[in-house]
């Protein structure tokens, strides 16, 4: 796994037993997150909740807004000034947003946005964004509390790093879930001076800063205008796509079926097939760490010579479009997940169980008949 | 479910179900018992399914720890021990207790013969227990406290502490009560054998 360690070794801190949201908003707070606007929705609720009351104290600013789109906004105002800002929602208040994590993207502020998505039916609004204009946004999925707080913190640091909005796909599971975690401050390694932020040090002096979607800058100071500025921006996210892909697999190199899964599902299927493995079956997984960027080259490089890729996901069929332009072969994908909500529509289905995805990843062993062998 | 899945997968943790109605104190003593290990430098999973209704409806936990950071999921496929507080909602109990497997049940409300032969039952009357305390809310606790006794995974001290550091501050009066319905529950089950 590509996510960087602490430089310096640091004493291991008290087991703590917390609330999944709980862990992720004390882990933003040690990144040094100041501000965060969100209006309640579950199950981002708790989250908010915890920073409502944890933010203030730690010298930020929490508010509770009238509508995600003020969120968002806030944060992205926030962002400008170079505090460590952040907002959030599920997937419905996230498709709200919109319009400013693409102004954010294309006018180079950092925010990171918490998905705490119901169900996993947000990747394409994660991956490919709803916004407007040439734009990704760094998705880390965890696959449960404790990696949930290290790519909380990793993600403000990203954001920070390469100017542009960061999201973490959470779920009900990694939300609501109680966990012993070790909460510490982790380093990633420096950052860039801040010298874009609007920070009140140019006033008065004629050379005040700005940040601007379409870069046309001043009379006095011209900018880039919109083209030379949208094409570095293009430039970037294509840096950013060959430098910041994560992924991590197991069994790949011996394996005739390799099952692909993301955030608490990966969980899952890695369960399950470690059981398999017990019993002899030849099976390995692979998780997307990243959402974007899709761990492309890594994908092709574990599905090389397998006979079957299973697709492991709760929802129609999104992440299967990053796998089938990666899989060594894409006669050998299958679909093995499907859409599966809680009655409640707040949550999973009964298909996010490991005997379920056991049984479903057994019949479409058997149902193919593989006419590749292993080179 | 297959024959597979009701193996021991992961020795090293305990996993526990908890099942009951809403109102009977399943997600408090889940919590209690999970913080009490977190507490002892454990390794410990809550994962709550409940829903709207404060009282009533079905209400079920699940409970990991573990010496070593967890590989259980949390949605268990399978358990090692459970505690039935209520005979109504069973839940995943009947299909993910692991053959002889710990069975705790409420045997006020719920009847023990419905596991016998495949797991190893063991019945205390909480509700009547509780009821005798004065304190019919401690049912919960009454559970907890022979669950403990018979599994010996954390210091009875610890619980007492998790459980009133736990309670609201409009619950703190039931700290001493609910306290007491632990050492209860422990009392009546001090003839049975201790599990490994």
């Amino acid at each position: 796994m590509n996510v960087a360690a602490p430089s310096v070794p640091q004493p291991q801190p008290q087991l703590q037993l917390l609330e999944g949201a709980t862990a992720i908003a004390e882990s933003a707070i040690l990144a040094g997150c100041r501000f965060f606007a969100g209006y309640p929705m579950s199950p981002f609720t708790p989250l908010l909740e915890h920073m409502s009351r944890a933010l203030p104290a730690a010298g930020g600013v929490c508010i509770n807004v009238e509508s995600e789109i003020e969120g968002v906004n806030m944060a992205l105002g926030a962002g400008a000034t170079g505090a460590r800002a952040a907002t959030g929602s599920c997937g419905q208040g996230i498709a709200l947003m919109q319009e400013a994590v693409a102004e954010a993207a294309l006018n180079e502020t950092p925010m990171v946005v918490f998905n705490m998505a119901r169900n996993q039916q947000d990747y394409f609004q994660s991956t490919r964004g709803g916004g407007w204009g040439d734009y990704r946004t760094i998705t880390l999925a965890p696959k449960d509390v404790p990696e949930a707080v290290e790519h909380t913190q990793l993600l403000f640091h990203l954001s920070q790093l390469h100017r542009a909005p960061t999201v973490l796909y959470g779920d009900p599971l990694l939300a609501q879930t109680r966990v012993g975690v070790h909460l510490r401050k982790i380093d990633f390694g420096e950052l860039p001076p801040q010298d874009w932020a609007l920070d009140g040090t140019r006033s008065g002096t004629g050379k005040s800063r700005q940040i601007w979607t379409w870069a046309m800058g001043k009379a006095t100071d011209p900018g880039l205008g919109p083209d030379g500025h949208w094409q570095q921006i293009a430039a970037k996210f294509d840096r950013i796509a060959e430098t910041e892909q994560r992924s991590e697999s197991r069994y790949a190199e011996d394996c005739d079926t390799l099952v692909v899964a993301f955030g608490s599902a990966a969980k899952f299927v890695e369960y399950v097939v470690e059981e398999l493995r017990d019993e002899g079956h030849r099976i390995g997984w692979f998780r997307p760490i990243t959402l974007w960027p899709f761990p492309g080259p890594a994908l092709a490089a574990a599905t090389r010579g397998v006979r079957r890729v299973l697709v492991f996901e709760l929802n129609a069929g999104q992440m299967i479009d990053d796998v089938r332009q990666y899989a060594d072969d894409r006669d050998a994908i299958r679909f093995i997940g499907g859409v599966s909500i809680h009655e409640s529509g707040l949550s999973f289905g009964p298909l996010l169980d490991a005997p379920e995805i056991r049984a479903r990843i057994l019949a479409a062993s058997a149902a193919d008949s593989p006419t590749r062998s292993r080179p | 479910m297959t024959s597979a899945c009701l193996r021991e997968t992961v020795p090293a943790e305990v996993q526990i179900l908890l099942v009951g109605i809403g109102g009977q104190g399943i997600q408090l003593i889940g919590k209690t018992l999970a913080l009490a290990a977190t507490t002892e430098g454990k390794h410990a999973m809550l994962a709550a399914d409940y829903g709207g209704e404060m009282r009533g409806g079905p209400s079920n936990a699940s409970v990991v720890i573990g010496a070593a950071p967890l590989r259980s999921l949390p949605i268990l496929p399978s358990a090692g021990a459970a505690i039935v507080a209520n005979h109504k909602f069973t839940g995943p109990v009947p299909e993910r207790l692991r053959q002889g497997g710990l069975l705790l049940v409420n045997s006020s409300i719920v009847d023990g013969n419905a596991g016998r032969g495949t797991h190893r039952v063991v019945e205390v009357p909480a509700t009547a227990l509780a009821a005798e305390l004065k304190a019919p809310q401690s049912a919960g606790f009454v559970l907890l406290g022979a669950f403990n006794r018979l599994t010996g995974l954390v210091a009875d001290e610890q619980l007492v502490a998790a459980m009133t550091s736990l309670l609201p501050p409009y619950r703190a009066q039931h700290a001493a009560t609910n306290a007491e319905a632990l050492a209860v529950g422990a009392a009546a089950v001090a003839e049975q054998e201790v599990l490994s």
